[in-house]
């Protein structure tokens, strides 16, 4: 029997997406993850516990409001840091995350990233949109940070989704022991994964893991027959070149022996910056200048051309149907 | 019966059902159409001004002066006739279907019997030409014109003798009085919202309509008809029956005469074959597609020149002229891309029609166009089968060609709409011009029913103006009779009957405020209300008193419309009227019904939640601290205006019941007011629930509500969720926002309801872009949802037009109910669009 009752952390719960699987798709995104991508857009999912976000455009003043200053447990020695009459940030070390100025904040300027959601109340929340899931062929998809650092609530909610005759998709790094994937794996109906770099030393740069375990079991999703999509997130300077798309597409002929469903070129976009700052995260990319739209978009589509040379299903962007 | 049932080869237009357009991609004047001539015409009647014209103002004025004592009706259509045996004709370039409004192309004519003073008063005090929007320019010629009969029509038209017999409280809560309700359509222009019975005139022609007119004359008992009311309308309908054959007529002989001089034989060819239509369809039924075409356009153009009324609408466009594109298409008679080129030269002349609105209208309903000439494409036939035609791919396409916003297309959906056409349509609604809108057969037919149609009837509806379904060529529905704030009930409802924000600047304060009144009755104190079942109770007591009197304003507007301005050429073209010998105005047509639509869902339902959790629930806020935050337009307030803006609170539009009970509470009291209750022609009220763009001038007339609105800030507008200025209360997306409004009861809002929606084009791209638009209408026509419409345009691209208007001046968007180009619209009407939740799933 699944464990209804298991309690996990999620960021957030996004109905109608449609970019992460086939369909109309609600989205579950859980907190902590193995990987910390220079270039992540998902910060606030990074870490496994809950933290607070600060965004001091929407703070109302503190002359006005001030509910977070009252609430803070610490008093006088607030965590909270304010400056021209506006909560600025938190300061992390005194912060015991008890969550009580993002609760009291009415303007939203203080927000709770990763609230405490048990299976149930996931699964409920997935129901909802059943009827969309039914006409479009969509389903739900659990995503992150990477689920499977909260494997086995992950777990539970896959299963009780697939109860309900829910199509799931997992997304995930990779980066994580085999044998858990095992354990997963039969209540999965499609594997999303990223291949962000081929060369182990580069991947730990910018990831701050080695790529080893995550090809390893890359190789092994794909010996098993799963349903698998890849994706490359195409950072243009970082691992766009065609060397390394060369050793992609070998990788993927060789060990996976082309078994994908599709692969995915993604363009870099400098999403996540808002984020980095409410969380006090310091961004790898924040002097990065992404090139012109013209360029990076011919850039992908080229990438896709040598990839589809080696017979890969490559397409760039996340909106065509896998033909598979 | 119909010829689809017995077809066995799938309809198809002229391109591949999944051709692809570009995404978001509204611009008209782009070259677009594959027909040159289609272009040419396109761009040249983008290229000249809006004017204003003298002519049909002055002859209905000779007219009246003349026949003054002539019966009403009569004069009505010796007015009529006046206009179309004396009104300046032409024909121009690249045209092939003939026909003006009484005025050259792109100029309004004026309608003295339905108002007249603030034309006057605008065009001394407040230039068209010097509008921020809805400019229009006015010849020296026609102003003096225009001058010289300003005296004659003092007291006489129709809106100062309805002002003149409402009393105070008849006027004190409409556009007249505190605005909160709006008469001002019907008040100051005509009725129109209806269709024409085409199927009727293309099988009898207007010497088939003359015949049952003298049947009727000749077998009339005069002792059933002691005072003359029915000769005296047989007559009139005579009148201007054969002063529309002499209107087609002098078009004939003005296309013999151009033809004569013209130098180049296809241009001399086609002259010719516009003057045969012309005299041929004058008198009889059309035999080809091109003659039913001439006969439908200027037949309609005759009751827009009659009527003043817009939604005059063509309704099921791909039914009544299939017929005709069968027999061309087997006879050999004309080409597929003959008859495709015939469809959008005859869309680009709807852009022709042009009606001058006065500048407060303008501010809520910009836009230039006559307003509400819609088709409607697709649905299931009278016996309840798919009847998509050939036709039905065509016009779709023509819309993608020409993207013009005219004529208003609606397609209906039902359970068994061929695949084939969702996609068509969907690709159609990518490029972005807010093209088509999308109705419900699921929806529609029930609630058709329930308003008492028949089956058939309901089957064969069509969609009038923006949203209301109508039983054509059968109906007069006054569907517009009225937009009614009921955010402004809530607000009553919880401060005793007294608007909140009550001080000397309301121009009632004299008559109101100051005399220590208050506008509605006393319903009690918030403070005082022992739990939030006494505010749903208060707003209960005050709808009832305010739809009453929103109500008795309407009728008074019906019985002076029936006693200054009969409509016998148009009684001709609906059924009953000749066999009743009674006019359309006074109840000759089949059904009557009366329209007027609640807005503000949102609003209410926000600020019920709020309400509801803040001061009842969570006692955080007292009522009276809510009341001085609401009189003080937040001010010093900000933390609860803040919250009541954030996901802290119940909103409607996230699939969260405790919103959405409230929301459905609010309409269902509306409707449940107003439905079923009589009216003077024999028929019925029948509730809406859409603001079409009255949102911006209702919100314009009150002041802050408990959903977190600042005072004047639109109202949320048709079925949408609510979105201040501080932001939007939907955080859910798209399929919570299906959900939320399909809780509602559209079948029971009779008269209509309406969802608009707005994409970023990056959700709508690709074929699984375009796949999931499909799911999510089905989804919510699954529902029950009766109607959707679409703008697929970036926050940006609208930010981009507002700074750069040269760069964006045919860029069209979707208003509510129709689209207009961005750039023209009033300020508050293009941050009211901006401010639209705008989906995107990145």
């Amino acid at each position: 029997m699944t464990d209804l009752n298991k309690q996990g952390y999620v960021t957030n719960i996004q109905r109608y997406t449609i970019h992460d699987g086939p369909g109309i798709r609600t989205e579950v995104f859980l907190k902590g993850c193995p990987l910390n991508c220079k270039w992540c857009s998902n910060p606030e999912c990074i870490r496994p516990a809950p933290e607070v976000g600060v965004y001091p455009d929407r703070c109302i003043g503190l002359d006005k409001c001030g509910f977070c200053l009252s609430a803070c447990p610490a008093g006088e020695i607030s965590a909270l840091k304010t400056e021209n009459n506006r909560v600025m940030a938190i300061n992390r070390g005194s912060c015991t995350a008890c969550l009580s100025c993002a609760k009291a904040c009415p303007a939203n300027a203080l927000i709770t990233w990763g609230k405490l959601y048990t299976v149930q109340e996931v699964v409920d929340a997935v129901l909802e949109d059943v009827p969309f899931y039914n006409k479009s062929g969509g389903g739900v998809t659990l995503s992150g940070g990477d689920p499977l650092i909260q494997w086995e609530f992950s777990l539970a909610i896959l299963k009780e989704c697939k109860e309900h005759g829910i199509h799931t998709c997992l997304e995930t790094e990779h980066h994580i022991s085999p044998g858990i994937l095992n354990i997963v794996y039969p209540s999965v109906d499609l594997v999303i994964t990223d291949i962000k770099h081929m060369d182990p030393q580069k991947h730990r740069v910018y990831t701050g893991v080695d790529n080893k375990l995550i090809l390893h079991n890359i190789a092994e999703t794909a010996k098993k027959e799963m349903p698998l999509v890849i994706r490359i997130p195409v950072i243009p300077g970082h691992n766009d070149s065609r060397e390394n798309i060369e050793a992609t597409a070998r990788f993927i002929v060789g060990s996976l022996k082309n078994r994908v469903l599709q692969v995915q070129l993604l363009p870099y976009r400098q999403l996540g910056i808002e984020k980095y700052r409410s969380l006090g995260i310091p961004y790898g990319m924040e002097d990065f200048q992404p090139p012109e739209r013209e360029i990076w978009e011919k850039n992908i589509l080229s990438l896709a051309e040598l990839l589809k040379t080696y017979g890969i299903p490559a397409v760039a962007g996340s909106s065509s149907r896998p033909s598979g | 019966m119909t010829l689809q049932s017995a077809r066995k080869e799938k309809p198809v237009g002229i391109t591949p059902f999944d051709r692809e357009w570009p995404v978001s991609d509204g611009h008209m004047g782009k070259n677009t159409s594959p027909f040159p001539r289609v272009n040419r015409f396109i761009n040249r009647v983008l290229e000249g001004e809006f004017t204003v014209d003298h002519q049909r103002a002055s002859l209905v004025t000779e007219a009246y002066q003349k026949y003054e004592r002539e019966p009403q009706v009569i004069k009505c259509a010796l007015a009529l006739a006046n206009v179309l045996d004396n009104v300046e004709i032409s024909i121009t370039e690249d045209e092939l279907i003939a026909g003006e409004m009484a005025a050259p192309m792109k100029a309004a004519p004026i309608f003295p019997e339905h108002s007249f003073s603030w034309v006057m008063d605008e065009m001394k005090n407040h230039p068209w030409h010097k509008r921020l929007h809805d400019r229009y320019y006015i010849s020296k010629h026609s102003a003096k014109k225009l001058r010289e009969i300003e005296s004659f029509w003092k007291g006489k038209s129709i809106d100062e003798v309805v002002i003149s017999e409402m009393n105070e409280d008849e006027l004190k809560g409409t556009n007249i009085g505190r605005g909160f309700y709006l008469l001002n359509l019907y008040m100051y222009g005509g009725i129109g919202h209806l269709q024409a019975n085409y199927e009727k005139l293309f099988a009898r022609g207007f010497y088939g309509l003359r015949e049952e007119v003298l049947e009727k004359l000749e077998s009339l008992d005069k002792h059933e008809d002691p005072a003359g009311a029915k000769e005296n309308f047989y007559r009139a309908e005579l009148i201007t029956i054969e002063a529309a054959i002499r209107y087609f007529q002098r078009y004939a002989a003005l296309a013999v005469k151009i033809a004569e001089k013209e130098k180049t034989p296809l241009r001399k060819q086609e002259l010719n074959i516009i003057a045969d239509n012309c005299r041929w369809v004058s008198t009889n039924p059309p035999r080809t597609f091109f003659e039913a075409l001439q006969l439908l356009y200027l037949a309609t153009t005759i009751i827009l020149i009659e009527t003043n009324g817009h939604s005059v609408s063509i309704g099921r466009f791909d039914q009544f002229m299939e017929p005709f594109y069968r027999r061309d298409i087997e006879s050999g008679e004309a080409t597929k891309e003959d008859i495709q080129e015939l469809i959008e030269l005859y869309f680009i002349k709807h852009l022709w029609w042009t009606k001058l609105r006065d500048r407060l209208t303008v501010i809520a309903n910009s836009g230039r166009g006559m307003g509400g000439d819609s088709i409607t494409l697709g649905g299931v036939d009278r016996e309840g089968n798919d009847a998509t035609t050939d036709l039905t791919f065509m016009c779709l396409d023509a819309i993608a060609h020409t993207r013009s916003g005219v004529p208003w297309v609606a397609v209906r959906w039902h359970e068994q709409t061929p695949w084939e056409l969702k996609v068509k349509t969907a690709n159609v609604i990518r490029i972005g011009t807010g093209q088509p809108k999308v109705f419900n057969d699921q929806a529609a037919i029930p609630a058709s029913l329930r308003a008492g149609r028949t089956l058939e009837d309901s089957r064969n509806y069509h969609v009038v103006g923006c949203v209301e379904i109508d039983s054509g060529g059968k109906e007069y529905g006054w569907h517009d009779a009225a937009y009614f704030n009921i955010a402004k009930i809530l607000e009553l409802a919880i401060n005793d009957g007294r608007c909140i924000g009550c001080g000397e600047h309301c121009d009632r304060w004299e008559n109101c405020g100051e005399m220590g009144k208050r506008l509605g009755p006393q319903t009690g104190k918030l403070a005082e209300f022992s739990s939030f079942d006494r505010v749903l109770e208060a707003y209960d007591r005050q709808m009832e008193y305010w739809v009453d009197l929103m109500i008795r304003g309407i009728e008074i507007m019906d019985r002076v419309h029936q006693r200054l301005k009969p409509l016998p050429y148009l009684s001709t073209l609906i059924d009953d009227c000749t066999e009743k010998g009674i006019d359309v105005s006074a109840g000759g047509a089949r059904y009557n019904f009366t329209g007027p639509q609640a807005v503000g869902v949102g609003t209410t339902a926000d600020g019920m939640a709020a309400i509801k959790q803040l001061i009842f629930e969570e006692k955080k806020v007292t009522a009276e601290g809510l009341l001085n935050a609401l009189e003080n337009n937040w001010v010093g307030d900000e933390p609860l205006y803040a919250l009541v803006n954030s996901d802290k609170i119940h909103h409607y539009g996230n699939d969260d019941d405790y919103a959405d009970e409230l929301a459905k509470f609010a309409t269902d009291t509306y409707c449940r007011h107003v439905e079923n209750r009589p009216n003077c022609r024999g028929g019925k009220y029948l509730p809406g629930v859409y603001s079409v763009s009255a949102n911006t001038a209702l919100g314009l007339t009150q002041w802050a509500s408990a959903d977190g609105r600042v005072a004047l800030e639109p109202v949320s507008d048709c079925l949408g969720p609510v979105h201040t200025w501080a932001g939007s209360h939907d955080t859910k997306g798209p399929s919570a926002i299906a959900k939320s409004v399909t809780k509602l009861d559209h079948i029971r809002a009779a008269n209509g309801t309406l969802l608009n929606w707005k994409f970023s084009p990056s959700c709508v791209t690709g074929e699984t872009g375009r796949d999931n638009l499909i799911a999510l209408i089905d989804v919510y026509f699954d529902r029950r949802g009766m109607h959707s419409q679409f703008n697929i345009v970036s926050r940006e691209t609208l930010e981009n037009a507002i700074k750069n208007p040269e760069e964006y001046r045919y860029l069209l968007v979707r208003v509510a109910g129709y689209s207009a180009f961005f750039v023209e619209l009033s300020k508050p009407l293009q941050y009211d669009i901006m401010g639209r939740t705008e989906l995107s799933f990145d």
